[in-house]
Parts: structure tokens; sequence; C-alpha cells
């Protein structure tokens, strides 16, 4: 214990430490677990996916959708683990972005980042729109007056789309305790439902265990691919890496947990819908609202309300969240240098990343109203949007997956399991990501996937050439938040909490709070 | 080592004796080898497997007992380390303690160190301001270099009936010496201090010139005479 001793009694200087971190301005270690848990459990939504997942899945997979969740929850946890390779040692606010650039460099960067912004921007959309549509909905039940509904859905998406702005604007604390709330009543919500259903026709669980048709593996590799879009968004609190406090442990135990518990409650979900269906004899693939239909059938048609209710605030929560990631991104990559320095600005009194949300809001608003009124539809929009927010995702986890082994290698912790895991989990991803686009180009969505890649290549040839223009970007990108001079025992004390100082740019505030 | 913990440690300790050991050991390995080591030098070093290090590593970041420096190789203590110093700092002598040291130093010239034993570890509880020891690490880590370890080391051998090498020449003396060891003109001085039973509880030494270590003469009365004043004090 002497040398520890020592240290503490005199630590010797560390030299070469910066006084505040290069992502300073944000709100430095200031949101604890309840919140960091709130990001990724609210950007993935398990609420709203709790539904539609399973009947998608059924849809293709018949009687293996429980194995092809499970199936999917496996590749999802190897994934979780793999990334948390990174969350575990790098505190960032590019999330997958940083993480990519670190391992592979500039160029897996720009493809991750690009595609991480797609999935981030896209699910906002998505969601905003979902939240927009079931708004209309109880607008025009509590008040029936003759308004179309297109025009009443795309005002909705104003109206919620300027609430997620200010909660965004006013500080992280506000963005994670609003969807922790919202996202708890939902959960809750769902949960009793399943529970009660399961609990009611407790004598007929056999079923779920009768698969009623051969087992077909391509239909399964499906089933699986579109179970595994049910879980993206898991990975989100790590672009709280800056504002989370203890980020090291808290953010890898959030995605952790956001994926072990949305994957056990799908399949719940999953096993109570198919008891529920089996029970009332109905057809999920006829039915033209399934859950409500359901509800209705087991005698509980308020059920069907609560559950319209849930799903609704658990889009919103999702819409938050998401929107709270990708302005964290866009906030990184101003700071770096890779979009124009106003990104990288923060709010000097609510330490969010102002200028970012102020400039993606409008745009994560404005696009699902063009679409609905181009679809004709809230829903059709909604579809679309999902193939983009999807390959986007996967496009980035598949990256951070190849990326891991070689940052390990870097920092010279690479171990055997470590790189099994992150070869497995890259394996299946890039399966997953094939399969997705193929199935969902050959259908009648096909235009989303050549939609998402051409936004793709867009987005990579402007940071290809605004790097060409600046050689020295390719030194910057990657940037995370590193030990400052007051985390370091025997680092400077004057320094400990400047960082805490309001703006970025204000150089001659040093010392006003040290000491 | 473990007899100095609190008692909540010492729950901890009976719990996890393994993995806290393993904990504290990497602690201060990073804290020996000094800011920026990495993960497979702490490794190496301790003789403990990989995967264990890193994972021992990676909760200690997480604890923010460590911290992770520039390009996320290289690791430092936390400044959360400090809050363990009533674990592993020994306490402070007494002020009685305290004033015969400085009344020894008074005397003398060089520097004039009070280290303590507990188990095999030697801790330096009060060392000079006027001369500080040159390498205080090594000296805790190496006790065959410093004249104050290797009273420990006799101490422990003693019964393994050494004719040899500065084992019989400190049991035949009853003090131990130094030169050449930290600094070539340099030496030093040890003088055991026992308590009632005679163990060997604290050791004060003086460090000056190889020449006068050589050739102590009444410098051996002033130490003498402070290791036995200081005796009933600290057993």
């Amino acid at each position: 214990m002497d040398a520890l001793a020592r240290a503490i009694a005199r630590p010797e200087p560390v030299e070469g430490l910066a006084i505040r971190s290069p992502l300073a301005g944000l709100a430095r270690r200031s949101v604890g677990f309840a919140d960091v848990l709130a990001q990724s459990v609210s950007a993935v939504a398990p609420a709203g996916a709790a539904f539609t997942t399973p009947l998608l899945v059924s849809a293709v997979a018949g009687g293996v959708s429980l194995p092809a969740l499970a199936a999917a929850l496996v590749i999802a946890l190897l994934t979780a683990s793999t990334i948390n390779e990174f969350t575990r040692r790098m505190a960032a606010t590019g999330s997958l972005y940083t993480f990519v650039a670190r391992g592979l460099g500039t160029a897996a960067a720009f493809v991750a980042g690009v595609g991480l912004l797609i999935g981030y921007g896209f699910i906002a959309m998505f969601a905003l729109a979902g939240s927009g549509y079931y708004l209309a909905l109880f607008v025009t039940r509590l008040l029936p007056i003759a308004v179309d509904p297109t025009l009443l859905a795309a005002v909705a998406i104003l109206v919620l789309g300027a609430v997620c702005f200010v909660v965004l604007a006013r500080g992280i604390r506000l963005s994670t305790r609003v969807s922790l709330l919202v996202e708890a009543l939902s959960v809750t919500l769902i949960g009793a439902l399943i529970v009660a259903v399961i609990g009611a026709n407790a004598d007929r669980v056999t079923v779920l265990v009768e698969p009623d048709a051969a087992f077909d593996p391509g239909g399964f590799a499906v089933a699986a691919t579109l179970a595994i879009t049910a879980f993206v968004g898991f990975e989100s609190s790590a672009a709280l890496g800056v504002e989370a406090k203890r980020p090291f442990a808290s953010i890898p135990r959030a995605i952790s947990w956001t994926v072990l518990g949305s994957g056990l409650l799908y399949l719940a979900a999953s096993a109570a819908q198919t008891i529920g269906f089996d029970v009332t004899g109905l057809d999920p693939a006829t039915s033209s609202s399934p859950t409500n239909d359901l509800a209705a059938a087991l005698g509980a048609p308020w059920a069907g309300f609560l559950l319209d209710v849930s799903i609704a605030t658990s889009l919103f929560a999702c819409t938050v969240a998401s929107s709270t990631a990708l302005v964290r991104v866009l906030f990184s990559m101003g700071r770096e240098g890779l979009l124009p320095g106003a990104f990288g600005t923060a709010h000097p009194r609510f330490r969010t990343p102002f200028v970012a949300s102020a400039v993606a809001l409008p745009v994560v608003v404005a696009v699902p109203m063009i679409t609905v009124f181009v679809t004709g539809g809230v829903w059709a929009a909604m579809t679309v949007l999902i193939i983009f927010a999807a390959a986007g995702y996967i496009l980035a986890y598949t990256l951070a997956c190849v990326a891991a082994p070689f940052f390990l290698h870097r920092i010279g912790e690479l171990g055997v399991w470590s790189a099994v895991k992150a070869a497995a989990a890259a394996i299946a991803l890039s399966g997953v990501v094939l399969v997705y686009l193929v199935e969902e180009g050959g259908g009648a969505r096909g235009f989303g996937v050549w939609g998402f890649a051409a936004l793709l290549a867009a987005g990579i040839a402007v940071y290809w050439i605004r790097m060409l223009r600046r050689p020295w970007l390719r030194h910057a990108i990657g940037v995370y938040d590193q030990a400052v001079a007051g985390d370091v025992l025997g680092g400077i004390p004057e320094a400990e909490w400047i960082d805490d100082l309001e703006t970025v740019d204000d150089t001659d505030t040093e010392g006003r709070r040290g000491g | 080592m473990a007899g100095e913990l609190t008692p909540a440690a010492a729950g901890l300790h009976a719990r996890q004796p393994k993995a806290i050991h393993s904990a504290f050991a990497v602690l201060e390995e990073v804290a020996r080898c000094g800011p920026g080591v990495n993960a497979r030098e702490i490794s190496a070093n301790l003789r403990m497997p990989r995967a264990t290090a890193y994972r021992l590593l990676n909760l200690l970041v997480q604890e923010e007992y460590l911290v992770r420096l520039g390009d996320l190789s290289g690791f430092a203590l936390g400044r959360k380390v400090a809050e363990l110093a009533h674990l592993v700092a020994p306490a402070r002598p007494s002020q009685a303690v305290r004033s015969i040291v400085t009344s020894v130093r008074a005397h003398l010239r060089g520097g004039v160190h009070l280290a303590g034993y507990a188990g095999s570890a030697l801790h330096i509880l009060d060392e000079d301001p006027d001369y500080r020891l040159s390498d205080a690490a090594r000296l805790t880590r190496d006790l065959e270099v410093s004249a104050m370890g290797r009273l420990l080391l006799v101490e422990t051998r003693r019964d393994a009936g050494a004719t040899s090498g500065f084992v019989a020449e400190t049991l035949a003396r009853g003090f131990a010496v130094q030169t050449g060891g930290f600094d070539p003109a340099r030496g030093c001085l040890a003088f055991p201090i026992r308590d009632g039973d005679g163990r060997l509880v604290a050791a004060l030494s003086l460090c000056t010139a190889s020449e006068r270590v050589r050739h102590p003469g009444r410098l051996l009365d002033e130490l003498r005479d402070g290791a036995e004043r200081l005796a009933p004090l600290l057993s």
C-alpha cells in the first residue's frame, strides 16, 4: 500500500492534461443512472415496439416467432456487449461515429456517422409522425369537428416538434426526465396488459410450443431481422458520455439493461398475442387493427384506448431521446470541424447543443410533414421513414462491431473473448442488414431502400469534399471527453471546475471558480 | 496489510479476499509505475492473467479510482483515490514520537527517517523534511536494497540460520547498513525498535555520506539512544 499512500499524500504531478475537455460546454457529469437509462430505453421505445414487432414477426415467421425474437435478442446482446467495449473506455457525444473513428479511421467513420445521423434522424421523424397521428386521433375523438385528418396530423406534428425543441434546448435533465416518466408509464401499461392476458388464459400457454407450420429458414432470417429493428436505439445513451455522472459505469449498464429488458418485454408480448389470437380465433393477418380487435374480443375495449395512449406517449419519448442523441452527434462533428463550428457551440445557460438542435429539429419536423402530404397518410409515411432509420442504425452497429477489435488492439487490451464476440456480432449484423435491404428493396417500399442508399452516398460525399478542403480534419475526427486535470490525482487543482464555465469560447474566465 | 484496514474494508476482505486484494494490487502498481502505465505492463508486472487485469482496470475506471489518459491506453490514479487515504495511509505518529525524532535530527547531520513495519510491509512514518528519501517507491519495493528493508528481511529470515550475506552481518551487528544502494556516494544506517516481546515494530534510520556510514562512531550512539526512547511509544 505504500506507493498508493505516498501517491495520495504527495501526488506525482501528471503532465500533458488539458485544463478542460475538448467537449466542454455541455453540462459535464451532471445526470445520474436513471437519466442515462431513460435515454436508451426511450430511444428503443419498447412500449410501442412491443405491439408492432411481434405482429410483424409472426406475419413472416408464423409459428416460430418466439425463437426468431429470441435469436434477435441474442444478436442484440452480442452487439451491445461489443459496443460496451467502447463505452467502458471512452466517453463521447458522437456515440458510434466516434467509436468507429477511433477503431477504423476517418473513412469508416464517415459511413458510420452518416448512417447514425440517418438512424437517429429518421427514427425521430418516424416517432414524431406516429405521436402526431395519435394526437390527431385524440383531438378528433374529443372534439368531433370536420377537419381534414391529414392537415390535423401535420399540425399535431408541428406542435409536438416545437415541444420537443423546447425540451431539448432547456437542458439534458429535462429531456431525460420527460422521457423517463413517459416511457415508465407506457411500459407499465403494456406489462399490466400482458400479465392480464396470460394470467386469464394460463391453460392455453401450450399453444406457444406447438408450431403450426414447417420451419422455413428464409422466413426465420427475415423475421429475426425485423425483430432486430425493434432493438435499435439501445446505444443512444453513449451520446451522453460527457453529461453522465460516472459514464464508464452507467452507460454500459444502461445499454445492457435496455437490450435485456426490451427483449424480455417483446417475448412476453409475443406470447400474450399468440395466446390472445388463439383464444379469440382472430387472425392477425386479416385484422386492420389487431391489438384493438384483440382487446375488444377479450372483453376489454377500454384496453385498446389505454394501448393507444401508451404507444403514443412512448413514441413521443422516442422522438425526444432520438433527437437528443442526434444533436449530440452533430455537436461532436461541429467541434471537430467536420460540420461548421456553430454546430459545436453550447448554450451558455442551459449547456445544451443549442445550435445543433435549432438546425436539426426543423428538419425532423419538416420531413415527416412533407412525407405525410406526399404519401397521403401518416401510416404510409411511417413505414417509409422506418426503413431509412433501421438501415442506418444497423449499418452503424455493424461498423462499430468491426471497429471494436481494432480499437482494443490499438490500446493493447484485445482479449480472445472480445474478438470472438465482436466477430460474431459483426457477421450476424452484416447478414441482417443484407437480408433487410434485399427484403425491403424488392417490396412495395423499395424506394425507401434506394432512398437510403442515395442519402448515405450523398452524406459521405459531402463529408469527403469537406475533408479534401481541410486535410487536417483527418487527425481531428473522433473527439472524446479526455481526462482533465481535475479528474486526475496530481492534476492541476485550480483547473478542477474550469469546464463548468458557461461558454466554450470564453477564454479569459479561468480561475473565476478555480480553487 | 490486512491488519491496517478499517472494519468495513476488513468485512469485504473476508468475503472477497482475492478480488479486493487484486484490485488494491492494481492500484498500487499504477501508483508505483506512475501515470501512463498501460494494461499490458500492469498484467505483466503483477503476473496476473491479462483478462483479469483488463477487467479489474475497467472496474476501477468505472468507479473512477483510475483514469485513462490521452490516447486511452495509459492509466493514472483518479482523484477519487484520495478517498482511500484513511485505508492505506499509516496513521501519523503521535506528537511524543515526532518530537523525539526531531530531537535526534537536531543532533545529526543527514536524513533521519522513522519507518514502521506491518507484516511483510514497510511504511515510512516520518520522513525527514530537510533530506527527502531519494526513491521512496523503490525503498518499499526492493527491501534488500535499503537498510530499513534489510532489517525487516533479517527479521523474517533469522530462523533460517543464514550464515552469509547481509543477513548474517546484520544479525552480528544488531543494526542494518547499506551503502551505494540508491546513490553511489551515500548510504544508510537503520536501528531496530522492538516492543516488549522483542518483535520488530519500527526502525530509526540515518541516511548520510557513505564514508560516515562506514565509520559512524558517535552517530551510532545518537541513533541507539533515539531508538531506545522511541521503543515504549511505538510498541
